[in-house]
């Protein structure tokens, strides 16, 4: 019991975010049960097995997120060019030896570990870590072609680049994600129109070599734009028609209000219901109103990730919490998408919903970063208000955060230092804390 | 602008803009659901659920003393898939379930299966059949214990996929009646009765459930209603005796086929149906109806002309007939008779003698002016139709008609002996039987009740034809058939224990490919027996080999005839009245029987016609027959001391279980006969369960 009050007291951040990613797992739990029934027979398991692994990874997963959020999230700004430097390499280990799923090159096996998870996660991560770094040192310059937008578009176009032959539809989506925070960093217009007509020739390009040449998957890629427009053969066998023709029955036999927890018929028709396709499950459980309710959640955490960015003072921060949280919903929000028949099947999942092991723990740093710039706001408010009315802030019921304040002054003294504004004097100093340069306050 | 306030207000658009995208989501279900929701929920509806069909158990064939002659047992056919076993415990388990195999089956080695096993897993197959076999039953349940199989299909790769099949008890015997059921291919009883013991499949809704199971939804089913069974009147024990009679004679003279009939008279029921064709190797197989194949019959249908002149009164069988010596000419054919010399007689006697020329002149001179008298008789006899046995298969016969291209001055007298038409043997065991029952002709019948679930809800009553004579009219049928076994072509025959009648025939065969040049010939004898009181009838006809060396029916069917009727009448001893010769010793003291139940003393002294009173009413009673001080025969309850072994030697079997059981002691019984010793001495004490054994002689 004290323990848990102790763990309680050190939990810091936004208490919605908290409740939201919670509600998420518990979600995950009810819905991966009742899908994996199916997995669970056809692999020989008990049918808690797979309830008891997502139970685990859903577990380790809130230890990454406390974990995470407990670190100074000034820390990420030199972990995310180390890890973005990293993934590079990575990506391109992957493409040439990567374990093949479904086609793509994804997948790789940590040697030590023996944990294998889809170098995309970790490379996505880190480019949007490295983006929000890049994007808040750049403000100055933005609006300039050479000097702001491309320096921020390069890594960007390499990554995406990279992951594009193995899996295209991420590769889109990342793009797309990515030119969402552009958009917040303040790039021109102007110049996200030139990228986006030479995002939509560069593919057009793409596909013709790749079907021209058989290299890569254009026929899958092709397969899915023509299933989704309906145009071909409707006999709703072929995979991914099949797919979208059982969610949407799944949907129809959802109703308002749902069959019920459990009661999915349709789980033993899709293919991965536990997976890609389990927000149709959800909905077929729970009806409209428990779809609802996850997209409410996850724009509930959205709003929240806005507030902390309002608060935050510093740009690396606002850019990091807006950023990470922006595109985690972004992909629910298309993944759902996909099962509504609203876009043509991408093969992404439903963070914290999907079952999953290393994509659950990716979103969970994810998490753990914007509630890591929640938490640092709220110190850093709770400081001020110190500052300007200790006694009313030694006197607060909240001991706790007063505890952890003290803990943290010094760093934070230091980080306030570099809020002024424009100092030349100031920003040689700044260099201490950030390996590559100021963080231009906003 | 304030770039703070730039980056917010992208935010804020950006943020909307994805709140307008979870708010299309939302709609886009909605729409989902209402407007295609009706026929994506048809589709799921037609995915989810699906009929099943619950297979109706197809109906036995028993016989009326509740012998099994056909039953649908399950087997089941074994694959197994190798490629799903995991390596190290096919290692581990291979010698033992080589082992194993090899004492189930006992047909390879240990060494044999484990190669064999080996083989096919190093190829990995996935549908290896087990044995070229199906498995029955227990040999099923056994395997299924095995090691590696009793891991199941999914890790011992063992399939086993079970099938009805049709199964024959007492294999050849009647096979031909009771007929075959093999999918779409049907004969016999089977095919006859198919809609009566195929019964009506059920169904039931089934809804898809986790890993690919169906689950039926309650109250969705229409049970099966399985089939019913059918009882026939078959007696397995005489067609046992006729089958070997009739084969012993077949294969003695090489006979191409045989059919032998036994009809109880007064209801027209088929106790016996044998039909033995020779098979290319030269044995004898029930391959064809041959009781209900059409033939040119030959002297057995000279009952017919007698009978048709005898109910047109234009005879009377102490009439005499003039044989000519066996040679007459009409038209410009002759005909013989087989043994000639015969001159003046009286028609009973010419029919006892078979005379080809006596009747064909009876014949030609009483109908040629008026062939279509004799015709219509033919009609009257029910020859020119279907007998109307409940038994697929039949052809309809053939007779000449006046009028028609192929009739001339010559056929009618040749119709008189039994050529110029066909009728099957079935039609001529009718007509006899007709005569053994006082003239009433009876529908012959196989199946004479239906059960369902061992209750009868069906029976089957016997129908009468027609009747074929008047009282007189038989009388004299009678006679000359009597007549036949007594100083005619059977005189042989005749047992000295019980009386018969009958007719031989003997015919010359033109038939598919065969013509009256190649000496073949078809042998018949059909007759009843008692004379007196008839209860059965039998007709054997055989169908010899070219030039056999024997061909009469009297020296080929007659036997067969006399083998099947001794069979009835020791079954049948104290059923009817007759000169019981094994119970004539009775007067002699000499009991076959000491003790016995009430019940059978009261057929016992039927039998022999004395009537001696019953001390008891209830017939289980077992009783004693002794010999008093006066010579007397008496009757009394046979003393039994209640805890006391009984004395049961010279019991028969059925008594001696019964009063043994009564004491509460296990029988074990050994050999046949009457009861010759008992394990435990009489007068012992008797302890509840105790085994005793009885030794019959």
């Amino acid at each position: 019991m004290e323990q848990m009050q102790q763990l309680l007291k050190k939990t810091k951040g936004d208490k919605v975010i908290w409740g939201v990613v919670l509600l998420l797992s518990f979600i995950s739990l009810l819905a991966v049960f009742s899908s994996t029934g199916s997995l669970a027979y056809r692999m020989e398991k008990n049918s808690n097995y797979y309830l008891i692994k997502q139970v685990m990874v859903l577990g380790l997963g809130l230890m990454i997120i406390y974990w995470v959020h407990n670190i100074n999230y000034t820390k990420f700004a030199k972990l995310a060019v180390i890890l973005y430097l990293l993934s590079l390499p990575l990506l391109l280990y992957t493409l040439c030896f990567g374990t093949s799923l479904n086609e793509g090159s994804r997948w790789i096996k940590l040697p030590v570990i023996n944990l294998t998870f889809q170098t995309s996660d970790l490379a996505k991560l880190a480019l949007f870590m490295f983006l929000a770094r890049t994007l808040s040192i750049k403000q100055a310059d933005i609006k300039d072609l050479k000097k702001g937008f491309i320096p921020v578009l390069l890594p960007v176009l390499f990554t995406c680049a990279l992951i594009a032959p193995a899996n295209l539809s991420t590769a889109l989506m990342l793009g797309f994600t990515c030119s969402i925070l552009f958009f917040i960093g303040r790039v021109q217009m102007k110049h996200l129109m030139l990228l986006a007509l030479a995002g939509i020739m560069g593919l057009c390009v793409l596909f013709t070599v790749s079907k021209l040449t058989g290299w890569g998957r254009a026929s899958t890629w092709e397969q899915r734009i023509t299933d989704f427009f309906g145009t071909k053969d409707k006999d709703g066998k072929k995979d991914d028609v099949y797919q979208v023709q059982q969610a949407k029955i799944a949907i129809a036999g959802g109703g308002i209000t749902g069959r019920g927890p459990g009661k999915s018929l349709q789980k033993n028709f899709l293919p991965h219901p536990y997976s890609d396709f389990i927000f149709s499950i959800i909905i077929e459980e729970y009806g409209l109103m428990g779809g609802g309710l996850v997209v409410m959640l996850y724009l509930l955490f959205l709003w929240r990730a806005v507030l902390i960015f309002k608060r935050c003072p510093f740009a690396f921060g606002a850019f990091l919490a807006v950023g990470l949280s922006i595109t985690l919903v972004f992909q629910a929000m298309l993944n759902m998408a996909v099962n509504v028949h609203l876009v043509p099947v991408t093969g992404l999942t439903l963070p914290m919903i999907s079952m999953g092991g290393s994509s659950i723990w990716f979103t969970s740093i994810a998490i753990g970063i914007v509630l890591s710039v929640s938490k640092y706001v709220d110190e850093m408010e709770g400081s001020k208000k110190k500052k300007a009315k200790p006694a009313q802030a030694d006197g607060a019921t909240d001991a706790g955060v007063e505890e952890v304040t003290d803990e943290t002054t010094e760093e934070e003294e230091r980080v306030e230092e570099e809020i002024v504004e424009k100092k030349p004097r100031k920003r040689a100093s700044k260099k201490q804390v950030l390996d590559d340069g100021p963080i231009p306050a906003i | 602008m304030n770039i703070k306030k730039d980056i917010r207000f992208r935010v804020y658009i950006a943020f909307t803009c994805i709140c307008l995208f979870g708010c299309a989501i939302i709609f886009k279900a909605a729409m989902i659901q209402v407007k295609e929701g009706p026929k994506l929920r048809a589709m799921a509806r037609e995915m989810h659920t699906r009929f099943d069909t619950l297979i109706a158990e197809r109906g036995n064939i028993y016989t009326e003393e509740g012998a099994l002659l056909s039953s649908s047992i399950p087997e089941f056919d074994v694959h197994v898939d190798f490629s799903v076993i995991d390596s190290a415990t096919f290692r581990k388990n291979i010698d033992t379930l080589a082992l194993c195999m090899s004492r189930l089956t006992m047909d390879k080695t240990q060494d044999q299966y484990k190669e064999e096993f080996v083989r096919a897993y190093e190829e990995g197959s996935k549908y290896y059949p087990l044995a070229r076999r199906k498995f029955k039953y227990f040999e099923y349940e056994a395997l299924r214990k095995f090691p590696i199989f009793n891991r199941g299909k999914a890790l011992g790769g063992f399939i086993a996929d079970a099938k009805e099949k049709r199964e024959n008890p007492y294999g050849m015997r009647a096979f031909r009646t009771i007929g075959v059921f093999r999918d779409k291919n049907m004969s016999g009883l089977e095919a006859t009765y198919n809609r009566v013991l195929i019964g009506e499949n059920g169904r039931r809704v089934v809804q898809k459930s986790t890993g690919n199971v169906w689950v039926p939804i309650e109250g969705s089913e229409v049970e099966p209603q399985n089939g019913k069974d059918i009882v026939t009147t078959l007696d397995i024990n005489v067609q046992e005796v006729a089958e070997y009679a009739l084969r012993s004679i077949l294969e003695k003279y090489e006979c191409l086929y045989g059919t032998c009939i036994v009809m109880e008279t007064k209801t027209g029921k088929i106790r016996t149906l044998v039909n033995l064709g020779r098979q290319p190797n030269g044995t004898y197989w029930e391959d064809f109806n041959y009781a209900m194949i059409p033939t040119e019959p030959g002297s057995t249908f000279k009952l017919a002309t007698l009978l048709s002149l005898l109910n047109d009164k234009l005879i009377n069988v102490d009439q005499n007939v003039d044989a000519e010596g066996g040679t007459v000419h009409f038209g410009n054919r002759t005909m013989h008779d087989s043994h000639l010399g015969l001159g003046v007689m009286p028609i009973w006697k010419a029919y006892a003698e078979s005379s080809n020329t006596a009747m064909a002149k009876l014949a030609n001179s009483n109908y040629a002016n008026n062939p279509k008298k004799f015709i219509d008789h033919l009609h009257q006899f029910r020859l020119d139709t279907f007998t109307g046995i409940d038994l697929l298969g039949e052809r309809r016969t053939v007779i000449t008609r006046p009028g028609t291209a192929s009739w001339s001055n010559s056929t009618l007298p040749w119709m008189g002996t039994g050529y110029g038409i066909q009728i099957s043997p079935l039609h001529t065991c009718m007509l006899y039987n007709a005569v053994a029952n006082g003239g009433k002709m009876m529908k012959p019948y196989l199946v004479s009740s239906i059960r369902e679930y061992g209750k009868e809800v069906r029976r089957i009553e016997p129908v009468v034809l027609t009747t074929v004579g008047d009282a007189g009219v038989i009388a004299q049928a009678q006679k000359c058939t009597r007549a036949v076994v007594t100083e005619g072509t059977a005189k042989g025959i005749e047992s000295p224990y019980y009386t018969m009648c009958g007719k031989t025939g003997t015919a010359q065969v033109a038939d598919k490919g065969i013509s009256y040049g190649d000496g073949v010939y078809q042998g018949s004898f059909v007759g009843y027996l008692p004379a007196e009181n008839p209860q059965y009838t039998i007709c054997v006809v055989i169908r010899t080999k070219p030039h056999s060396r024997a061909y009469y029916g009297g020296a080929i069917a007659a036997p067969v005839f006399r083998m099947v009727a001794d069979k009835i009448f020791s079954e049948n001893i104290g059923a009817w009245g007759g000169p019981l010769d094994s119970l004539a010793r009775f007067s002699t003291g000499v009991v076959p029987a000491k003790s016995a139940t009430a019940r059978n003393y009261n057929v016992l002294f039927n039998a022999i016609r004395k009537k001696l009173p019953m001390p008891d009413e209830d017939v289980n009673k077992i009783m004693q027959v002794s010999v008093d001080s006066t010579n007397r025969i008496v009757v009394a309850p046979k003393s039994m001391y209640r805890n006391l072994v009984p004395d049961v030697k010279g019991m028969s079997l059925r008594d001696a279980v019964y009063m043994l059981e009564t004491f509460g002691m296990h029988v074990n019984v050994k050999g046949k006969g009457k009861v010759a010793e008992q394990s435990i001495t009489p007068g012992t004490t008797v302890t509840k369960g105790q085994v005793i054994t009885i030794q019959l002689s």
